[in-house]
């Protein structure tokens, strides 16, 4: 898919120009970063001021050759976040509301109301109205509807974002269905680094309307770049890292990080697939420049200075240790420690600091 | 109550009949205009807005005025009319017209507040899911607009029972032929014949508060979508 | 599913508007009298008369003398004009309006000075106006509608309008004018004889004579563009001739020919 295209909103502007073929391709980026509005435009719900969107070498929209499909025409299925489910109309009713279209538009692939069904576990739920459903049930029934127009394209906007994390947890799975048994390509937008990762194997990093990044998730996501982009005010050190052991009774669980540094995080149960994303926040890290002794925290970690940043009454400085952390420090810390490149320092993390993404 | 004459009846009946008539005629290009309003943006449109809006604040008796002007025989449009043997002056098409014309805006007006209602997400929706504008139309937004249609009918019909300035001017106030029950009890007042203007009165606020009321209920029963 | 709803609806609309149109329709010598609104009573009861008389049926349509005139120059299919004033009558003849020599002055009324029907006030002539116990005198509007001009008129001849006209409270109509009377928010008020005869709430107590007053003409014609002159002739000399005359004469009106 090839997706090039300006347009002007109140206090910034979209830009992006990005060209990508994967399964599930995500649109990651802080809230108000435009994601939705580029969701908008492939849709053709949004006035786009310059540039072209071709999907499988079908050209959407073109301000050089004045071609501009109607949404009806442009044969892309659109979950927003809310479902937009009609209020009026049975569950059965929204899911067959798409099942008309068009035979041009449509995609080749023949996909049935019960395949659909099924595998998003709708059957018992065909006959209620759709404002007797819950947030869960309501964007599946919103998914199921999209999916059933047989459409050569997949727009989620943030499918999870209204749901609490029980649900999330739920939903997922479906999500990763879809994808598997109707390879209908998808672009998901969303703000959550595990929907990220679980789901998409490309991802567009978006900021202030601008593509800041874009590749394999796990690549993308390990860059400092990314990671500074996605935690504005909080600069946060973002890690994947694989279970070792947990502990009840300490609560506590070892995690082993990519660099072979072991860390304690607070307590939990052992994940399905071993691995998972912990954070910690640059302003919730110590620096010491001899090991401690008889202090609460848990994680002592040695390692270098590598960089140190000075912004206004602030330094950010990077430490090397194993893998790269950062540090918010005020400057007289700075100053009284005598920091500079290269000094070695010890890390001091309380395992309450950790959480999981 | 007393026993209504043949005449009350009469009146009675030639009133809501036209009324209905005048209403059912309008639904249509109210409901079309109204969406519009609240769905489209054209070059002009406050002006137009305006100018469907004007029976609505200029007095009766002029917009009656205006439209003896255009299906009096002297103008073209009468002169065209008469000619093939339609009369529009002093007959029941006339109540038919003047009611029409002063209901129109209150219509207009509550259906393209229950159209402005309907979230423009749901039709963006309809239209990607391959609905045609038509489609989109008749099947998500008049159904989640129809108590605000319903009760917009049914206010144009109160306000066309009630009609009386432009009535008199366009059709005149002839009894057994144009008289509506606002004409009836002009008339009645103006030969100081209390009795049988109340009693016409009476009916009228019946038929009246019956519309009005079941508006008013259909607007605040039933799910808000 | 869609052409059912809106069969329905399309339905009803046929029905409603087949009664309504059998309601209305005019008969072929059926003919319409725009007449105003103070003859209702009179003309209907003519009608009547006419209709048992010479089986034909008569349409009244009823309303202020000036807007039954500015109607019939807009070409409203009306026979016979009926006015309750002379210079509308006036008006439609130099407009060519009027078939010629059909035109006649029938009727004429008188003023009078009505009181509450409770009231203790001693009205015996126009001077008695001046006294203080009369507060507020109701005139319909003396620019705009010919009894109120027609009460000035005569107020002035008799040299009182300018001690009268203080008291003055200009309403819309005669009608107005017995209302305000008749609640006994004014102490008197002037109307026309013939509408001081239909309320019971009201005393005419002074009569103008005839002479003195001003000329109040009530003037026929037939409307130069109807197409059921025939009827409208036929009408016309039964509205002359004597049982007409009787009628009239029996609701106060004063026959000038």
């Amino acid at each position: 898919m090839l997706l090039r295209c300006r347009i002007p909103l109140a206090n910034f502007a979209i830009d992006i120009d990005a060209s990508f073929d994967a399964k599930v391709t995500s649109i990651f980026g802080p809230s108000g970063s435009g994601k939705s509005t580029i969701l908008d435009a492939i849709a053709g719900l949004r006035n786009v001021a310059a540039g072209e969107i071709e999907l499988n070498g079908r050209t959407l929209f073109s301000s050089a050759r004045r071609v501009d499909l109607s949404p009806r025409a442009r044969g892309i299925g659109y979950v927003p976040q809310e479902g937009a489910l009609f209020p009026h109309l049975s569950v059965k009713k929204n899911i067959l509301f798409g099942a008309e279209r068009d035979e041009h538009s449509r995609s080749a692939k023949k996909i049935t109301m019960d395949h659909v069904t099924d595998v998003l576990g709708l059957r018992t739920l065909l006959d209620r109205p759709v404002t007797k459903l819950s947030g869960g049930e309501a964007q599946r029934v919103a998914l199921a509807r999209a999916i059933l127009s047989g459409p050569q394209l997949l727009l989620l906007d943030e499918p999870l974002a209204a749901l609490d994390v029980g649900l999330k947890e739920r939903i997922l799975p479906y999500l990763g269905r879809v994808r598997d048994e109707f390879s209908i390509p998808m672009i998901y937008v969303t703000h959550n680094l595990t929907e990220v990762l679980t789901l998409a194997d490309w991802v567009l990093m978006i900021r202030q309307g601008r593509l800041v990044a874009q590749g394999v998730p796990r690549e993308v996501l390990r860059s400092m770049h990314a990671r500074l982009q996605i935690f504005e005010e909080q600069i946060a050190n973002v890690f994947t890292a694989s279970f070792v052991e947990s502990d009840p009774e300490a609560g506590r669980t070892k995690v082993r990080l990519e660099s072979g540094q072991e860390l304690f995080i607070p307590y939990l149960p052992q994940p399905p697939d071993r691995f998972l994303q912990i954070r910690i926040s640059a302003d919730d890290i110590l620096v010491g420049t001899q090991r401690p002794e008889g202090i609460s925290a848990a994680n002592v970690v040695p390692g270098r200075v590598r960089t140190i940043e000075l912004i206004d009454g602030e330094a950010l400085i990077t430490v090397s240790a194993g893998d790269e952390f950062y540090v918010r420090l005020t400057r007289s810390a700075v100053s009284r420690l005598g920091l500079a490149e290269r000094t070695p320092v010890f890390l001091i993390m309380k395992t309450r600091s950790f959480r999981l993404l | 109550m007393l026993i209504l004459s043949l005449e009350t009846w009469q009146i009675t009946f030639f009133s809501i009949a036209v009324g209905l008539a005048s209403t059912l005629l309008i639904l249509p290009f109210g409901i079309a205009v109204a969406w519009l309003f609240a769905r489209k943006e054209w070059p002009l449109k406050s002006m137009v807005e305006t100018v469907v809006l004007l029976p609505l604040v200029m007095p009766p008796v002029s917009t009656g005025l205006i439209l003896l002007k255009i299906f009096g025989r002297r103008s073209p449009v009468g002169q065209w009319l008469y000619d093939r043997g339609v009369e529009i002056v002093f007959n029941w098409k006339g109540v038919l017209i003047a009611m029409a014309v002063m209901s129109f805006p209150l219509l207009v007006r509550s259906v393209r507040t229950s159209f402005a209602e309907v979230n423009p997400r749901l039709e963006q929706i309809a239209a990607t899911l391959g609905a045609s504008g038509l489609r989109i139309f008749f099947v998500i937004t008049v159904p989640l607009a129809f108590r605000g249609i319903v009760a917009g009918g049914l206010l144009a019909f109160s306000r066309a029972l009630g009609e009386f300035g432009a009535t008199i001017l366009l059709a005149g106030n002839i009894p057994g032929r144009t008289q509506t029950l606002s004409l009836a009890i002009f008339n009645f007042v103006q030969l100081g014949k209390d009795r049988e203007a109340y009693t016409l009165l009476a009916i009228t606020v019946i038929i009246a508060f019956v519309f009005v009321w079941s508006s008013e209920w259909l607007l605040r029963s039933g799910k808000k979508y | 599913m869609k052409p059912r709803i809106a069969g329905k609806p399309g339905a009803a609309l046929l029905a409603i508007m087949l009664v309504a149109s059998l309601a209305g329709r005019a008969r072929a010598d059926e003919i319409l009298i725009a007449a105003a609104a103070s003859l209702t009573d009179v003309l209907k009861e003519i009608g009547s008369i006419y209709r048992v008389g010479s089986k034909r049926k008569v349409n009244f349509t009823f309303g202020s003398s000036s807007m039954l005139a500015r109607q019939i120059d807009e070409g409203a299919p009306a026979d016979i004009f009926f006015s309750a004033d002379l210079p509308q009558m006036d008006n439609l003849d130099k407009k060519g309006r009027l078939e010629p020599g059909t035109r006649k002055n029938l009727l004429s009324n008188t003023l009078v000075i009505v009181v509450p029907a409770d009231s203790k006030l001693t009205l015996s002539s126009p001077k008695d106006l001046l006294k203080p116990e009369v507060k507020r005198i109701a005139l319909a509007q003396p620019s705009s509608v010919p009894v109120g001009s027609y009460s000035s008129k005569y107020l002035a001849d008799e040299g009182l309008w300018n001690q009268v006209k203080p008291k003055v409270i200009p309403v819309q109509d005669v009608r107005a004018t017995l209302a305000a009377v008749e609640s006994g928010n004014v102490e008197a008020g002037f109307v026309y004889k013939t509408d001081a005869a239909v309320s019971k709430k009201v005393t005419a107590v002074y009569e103008v004579p005839i002479h003195k007053g001003p000329q109040i003409t009530y003037p026929i014609a037939i409307v130069k563009e109807s197409k059921k002159k025939k009827a409208a002739r036929h009408f016309l000399s039964f509205v002359v001739g004597p049982a007409a005359k009787e009628r009239f004469k029996k609701h106060g009106f004063i026959l000038l020919e």
